[in-house]
């Protein structure tokens, strides 16, 4: 039995099992209000064993907005009503999150200045904050204070205090951002205590996140002073996050598959020593991994452990855990889960496209078993066939070629992007446990009229004129096709992880590599992800050429010509091979249920929804 | 009043079975005012001023004609029935003012994600979106029957919601634009090839909608002269587009547009930087061809402007959007022989288009109530306070204009021999003169208002005391503040000090980029004008960086080229010393950790300054309440200055 799955103490109230799942933006409220999605979403990891559920950070005062969708705590007493009576049942504890931006907010929703420690700048938006006085400090701690009065009296189980990426107060108790001569910056955590002291007064559980390494030692807090801090505030709260990252690091605080899984162990091992025993601490850091959770807490490095994606990617993680049965991976892909973005996307999973639409999709009743083919075995069709046989049908998935799992093990070949075949090594598992009967190497050209099509894409059109050199299609070099010897130029009119993490590869092997992009920024949709930055430094780092604002329009022997997007002035590049790393054409193979990159080529997400959704329609109309 | 200046834009025009009064349209725009895909009260009162102050036809947002269609979050689904409670709420609305309101319905088509909808992205062939970047479904002849019968079903609903008739948008983020044009049609079937083929569409949708209007509401078409893209449609097919629809004898007027959204957006809702009028030619090479009526449209700011557009022919209806989005009152004004008063729009682009690109809602920079029609301002406290106000840039200006207005007393402090504050500097650079409309037209209204405006008035805080006012607004502004690294060094200066003359740098000037905006790219384009050799630098990815929100992006570099102006991104200025009378910088490329010295003769500083708040720590403990406005709270951009001083003025 793996520890993750025991109880655990935490100031006098039992949680059901050490994994907590740990506050983040999911874009589910309504205006400002925790909603029934909320309620939903926390519900069904409660449900799956989440031992402590922290709900989304809410801003404790009205100078807080820093996403249009963010939460704000004193319009939340019915949503955490809902949240708890809904979670209850399964013993889950769950604790409000509170916290305020400051500097690292936004003024677009709000309109006024933003709070701050000191006037600087931050490093994202630009904008300058205003600097606190005392009528704002004091604002702030009646905040938390009367924020986590309502949290109990909703009936939540405490709160937990955001002192991490997005925080007010980690900028305070920073030398990055606190340049005040007052005492609140001479002593730097003095509104931290604070703080904690106010919110101690409703008589919950108080949990702090605190960012133990800013990342930023010339001035920001490191290792060393969060373990000193950590001693100081062990007395205030019942458990300390540790988490590292500043508004200089931004994506060091939940990175994408590029970190490894586990990177604060060392960091969490420390606070855990520095505070006795006095308080609880939970691992934080790209936690998704059961087997490394388990040897954390073997380990003492702390006492409970947060496991946020992992059970984004899969509600059920303890219960699974506890059944020895295999959840599904969470591959940090950051995909469809990292919702910090103007356009408020709704948090959800690559590999569980059911996640954040738990009131949606909604599936029941009991099917005839019957028979069905599926042609394809990517993971559209992987999906559908996993799904097919869950409700007991008798199937048959058929891939032409001699391996399971599509442009999915395409894509672990790309640069930084293994972890992608996780998903692909769990679908494929699960087809089989499930009694599907799996042919590779098998063409299909005639469709039963109720098989699911699911045969993938084809190569798409370049928008550029060859008159001789090679071009070579991204999906042949993945599969091992060869380069000539001499610079290599990426053409990538998309902008995602594909184009950036071959030019990463193709520097690794020491090929003299430039990417071309149309944009003036490589690798644009990486936004989205939070690698955007990341990845641009990794290029350059790898010494790449990155060929900004520019179109690929000719390709010869040697050479190619490159065209400024504004300017319309061209010049020439040394090249022996492109990498053609555009868009792809649906694969035209006909057939009533079609999913996935036959219907449109997108990503892993749209394939396995759409491949979920052919076999729930196959399904429905065997209730016929 | 009759408009007696203005010989056609007062003279009335029949439109199909409609009757407008005068020839300017608030055409259609979005405003991110939808909440849960329903149109809500905001829209409503919004629309509803424009109508109240004259607007001879409105024509709403976009409504949704199918379920595949979701490219924003905050689109009106007008495919659900649930729709037409709100729809009666804006014609109802609208009408109480006599003027006609037409709904635009529109399938954004590949101009779109799968994010919202989670359905595949439909298109007639599977070329992606040059901004979404997704591959759509090339929809089959099922699929384009399913498009069709929904402009149908919208109209329906639309004629049920009260609506004067609808506009089909087949113009610059369309699937109607998207079969109309070689370069996202390339189908073989009945639907491609010949220009009569990519066009059956649009012709079937004509149809459908006719038939669920009926022949009392009015039916538009919005087509694109020129989508300003390679192998798109121009104006040559557009002409014969017009002269399609015409003959189909169910279409009572054509609306134009330039452009597409999702490619070439900053010719669609071109900046200061494109002249007004610049997208007239399609309107006239159309109206050449047809009969009805065509609206012209591109930037059209004054009415003098739309009364030329209409006396030279090129139109029979001008569409004023922002214009009337920064000036409910627009055509009322106008027509009052008061168009001076008019609170111009400046082509900035920041809080309309700018944030409409950031899915917020619709605002103005100089109109702090547009996106908030709906929420009715408090009553004043007791009247008349005397107010003083210290400062005469946006936020001292918008205060005491907001106080006047509401019935107070105000006198303005304002310590240089002008008015204007930093807008005066910022519109002194090339090609952002119109900025200075800001705080020109706010000076008028404070002085229609009754603000006694004191320049060259140093106001102590003695004086203030000694005044013994209601209250006191601080707008004080905000002085340069220079980085940490210049030391001393005399050729180290701050964008004010070249643009208010103290500083006039010659040889090879390095442009320091920290604020993301017009400040370094104004300045660079001035000292390159002026001869120099100039550098910008930024720690950013990108010189300027919301120049792309505002749409300026394009032109800048466009102007940057030619001025011979180079850019470096992800680079930190760690020093800098003075060698042989020359500058040496020591510069670290952050991505790479590499530092390397940079030799120039001038640094010009774009960079965050400091509040001048001498007077907010002095009146600390007043017997009268202080209360601050804009920059010197903390320095930022005009928009927050106006803002500010309007919710200061509206506070007293």
């Amino acid at each position: 039995m793996s520890p993750i799955t025991d109880p655990i103490e935490i100031a006098g109230r039992t949680a059901p099992s050490r994994v907590l799942f740990g506050p983040h933006e999911t874009n589910l409220a309504r205006g400002r209000v925790l909603s029934d999605r909320h309620v939903a979403y926390y519900a069904a990891r409660a449900a799956g064993g989440a031992g402590v559920i922290v709900t989304e950070t809410a801003s404790v005062h009205d100078s807080d907005w820093p996403y249009e969708r963010a939460p704000l705590a004193a319009l939340c007493g019915p949503g955490w009503s809902s949240t708890v009576d809904a979670c209850r049942p399964h013993g889950t504890l769950v604790l409000a999150g509170l916290g305020h931006t400051g500097s690292q907010g936004s003024s677009a929703f709000g309109q006024s200045a933003l709070w701050a420690p000191s006037r600087v700048p931050d490093v994202a938006s630009r904008e300058l904050p205003m600097e606190m006085e005392d009528d704002e400090i004091n604002a702030l701690v009646a905040g938390f204070r009367d924020s986590a009065a309502l949290a109990a009296e909703s009936g939540m189980d405490g709160v937990e205090i955001d002192a991490g990426q997005y925080s007010l107060l980690r900028q305070f108790s920073s030398g990055l951002t606190n340049q005040r001569g007052d005492e609140y910056g001479t002593d730097k955590s003095r509104l931290l205590r604070e703080v904690l002291g106010a919110v101690r007064e409703s008589g919950g559980i108080v949990g702090l996140r605190l960012s133990c390494d800013e990342l930023a030692p010339w001035a920001g807090l490191t290792p060393e002073q969060a373990a000193v801090l950590a001693r100081d505030l062990a007395e205030l709260v019942d458990y300390l996050v540790p988490v590292r990252g500043s508004a200089m690091s931004a994506s060091a605080t939940r990175p994408d598959l590029h970190t490894e899984p586990g990177f604060n162990l060392d960091l969490c091992r420390r606070i855990t020593e520095a505070v006795e025993g006095r308080t609880l601490t939970a691992l934080q850091g790209s936690v998704v991994d059961p087997a490394q959770a388990r040897q954390a807490l073997d380990d003492g490095v702390a006492n409970l452990v947060e496991m946020t994606r992992a059970q984004i990617a899969e509600p059920e993680l303890v219960a699974k855990v506890r059944a020895g049965a295999q959840p599904r991976p969470c591959v940090l892909s950051n995909q469809k889960c990292r919702v910090r973005d103007n356009r408020n996307p709704i948090v959800s999973c690559i590999g569980e496209p059911h996640s954040g639409h738990e009131t949606e999709d909604v599936a029941d009743g009991h099917d005839a078993p019957r028979d069905v083919l599926v042609i394809g075995g990517g993971p559209a069709g992987l999906e559908a066939a996993r799904v097919l046989a869950l409700r007991g049908h008798r199937v048959e998935l058929r891939e032409r070629t001699d391996r399971l799992g599509g442009m999915l093990r395409l894509a672990a070949n790309v640069g930084g992007r293994a972890r992608l075949g996780k998903l692909a090594d769990w679908l494929e598992s699960e087809v089989h446990r499930l009694g599907v009967t799996v042919r590779t190497g098998v063409e299909v050209t005639d469709v039963p009229h109720d098989a699911i099509v699911a045969t993938g894409s084809v190569a798409g059109p370049r928008n550029y004129a060859v008159h001789g050199g090679t071009v070579v299609d991204v999906v042949d070099l993945l599969a091992g096709a060869q380069l000539p010897d001499g610079p290599i130029v990426v053409a990538d009119p998309v902008g995602d992880f594909v184009g950036v993490g071959i030019a990463e590869l193709l520097a690794s092997q020491g090929k003299a590599t430039t990417i071309v992009s149309q944009d003036q920024v490589v690798g644009t949709q990486l936004a989205l992800t939070g690698d955007l930055a990341d990845a641009n430094t990794r290029l350059q780092q790898a010494g790449v050429t990155l060929a900004k604002r520019s179109l690929l329009r000719e390709v010869y022997a040697g050479h190619v010509v490159l065209e400024d997007v504004f300017t319309a002035e061209r010049r020439e590049l040394e090249c022996a091979a492109v990498v053609h790393c555009g868009h792809r054409l649906p694969d035209t193979l006909p057939g009533p249920h079609r999913a996935g990159d036959c219907v449109a080529p997108r990503t892993v997400h749209e394939a396995i929804l759409e491949g979920r959704r052919a076999a729930m329609a196959i399904s429905a109309g065997a209730l016929v | 009043m009759s408009g007696g200046r203005y010989r056609y834009l007062f003279s009335p025009l029949r439109v199909g079975p409609l009757v407008v009064r005068n020839r300017i349209v608030f055409s259609a725009h979005l405003t991110n005012y939808a909440q849960d895909g329903l149109p809500s009260e905001q829209h409503a009162e919004y629309y509803a001023a424009r109508a109240a102050g004259g607007a001879g036809l409105i024509i709403t947002e976009e409504h949704s004609t199918h379920v595949t269609d979701w490219p924003y979050e905050k689109l009106i689904h007008g495919f659900h029935r649930e729709v037409i409670p709100g729809y009666r709420r804006i014609t109802e609305a609208v009408h109480a003012h006599g003027t006609p309101i037409l709904a635009q319905l529109n399938h954004n088509g590949g101009q779109a994600s799968s994010m919202y909808s989670r359905l595949p992205v439909w298109a007639p062939s599977p070329v992606p979106d040059p901004m979404f970047r997704e591959v759509p479904k090339a929809i089959d002849a099922r699929e384009i029957a399913e498009v069709v019968a929904g402009y149908g079903t919208v109209a329906g609903h639309c004629a049920e919601g009260g609506f004067d008739g609808v506009e089909l948008q087949c113009s610059h983020s369309s699937i109607v634009r998207g079969f109309l044009s070689p370069a996202t049609n390339k189908r073989t079937d009945a639907y491609g090839g010949s220009l009569h083929n990519r066009a059956r569409i649009l012709l079937e949708i004509i149809d459908a909608v006719r038939e669920a209007i009926g022949p009392e509401r009015a039916l538009g078409v919005r087509l694109c002269g020129d989508e300003l893209i390679e192998g798109g449609t121009t104006i040559d097919e557009a002409v014969e587009v017009a002269k399609l629809v015409e003959a189909t004898g169910k279409v009572d007027y054509i609306n134009t547009s330039i452009g597409v959204a999702t490619s070439t957006l900053f010719m669609i809702e071109a900046s200061m930087a494109i002249p007004p009028g610049y997208a007239l030619f399609i309107a006239n090479a159309i109206r050449d061809a047809v009969r009805l009526p065509v609206i012209g449209v591109g930037r059209i700011k004054d009415p003098v402007q739309a009364e030329r557009a209409l006396a030279e022919g090129h139109c029979d209806l001008v569409g004023v959007v922002r214009g009337q989005i920064a000036d409910a009152d627009f055509v009322a004004k106008a027509r009052a022989g008061h168009a001076t008063e008019i609170r111009t729009c400046l082509s900035c682009n920041q809080e309309c288009v700018g944030r409409m690109g950031l899915n917020r809602w619709l605002g103005c920079i100089e109109n702090p109530r547009t996106g908030k029609e709906s929420v009715p301002l408090p009553m004043p406290g007791p009247r008349p306070q005397r107010v003083l106000v210290v400062g005469g840039g946006p936020a001292g200006l918008q205060a005491a204009s907001t106080a006047a207005q509401r019935g107070h007393h105000v006198t303005l402090f304002e310590r240089n021999e002008t008015t204007g504050g930093q807008v005066t500097l910022a519109a002194s650079v090339p090609s952002r003169a119109e900025f200075l409309d800001v705080v020109r037209n706010l000076l008028a209204e404070c002085q229609r208002y009754g603000v006694d405006i004191k320049t060259g008035a140093e106001a102590s805080a003695e004086l203030l005391r000694s005044e013994s006012p209601d209250a006191v607004v601080l707008a004080t502004g905000a002085k340069p503040k220079k980085p940490y690294w210049a030391g001393d060094l005399e050729r180290v200066v701050d964008v004010r000090d070249v643009l208010e003359g103290r500083a006039t740098p010659d040889g090879e000037v390095v442009v320091l980029d920290d604020l993301g905006f017009h400040q370094a790219t104004s300045v660079a384009e001035l000292l390159a004008d002026r001869g120099c050799s100039v550098r910008i630098t930024t720690s950013g990815m990108v010189v300027g960086q919301d120049l792309g929100v505002t749409l300026d992006m394009e032109t800048f570099n466009v102007r940057a080229h030619a001025k011979g102006i180079r850019q470096h991104t992800d680079e930190v200025i760690l020093g800098a010393s003075e060698v042989d009378g020359r500058i040496v910088l020591q510069v670290l490329t952050h991505t790479t950790g590499v530092t390397t010295e940079r030799t120039c003769d001038w640094v010009v500083c774009a960079t965050h300054q400091a509040p001048e708040d001498e007077l907010w720590q002095e009146l600390k403990g007043a017997p009268f309440p202080v209360y601050r406005a804009g920059d010197c709270v903390t320095p930022r951009r005009a928009h927050a200055a106006v803002i500010e001083g309007h919710r200061v003025g509206v506070a007293l």
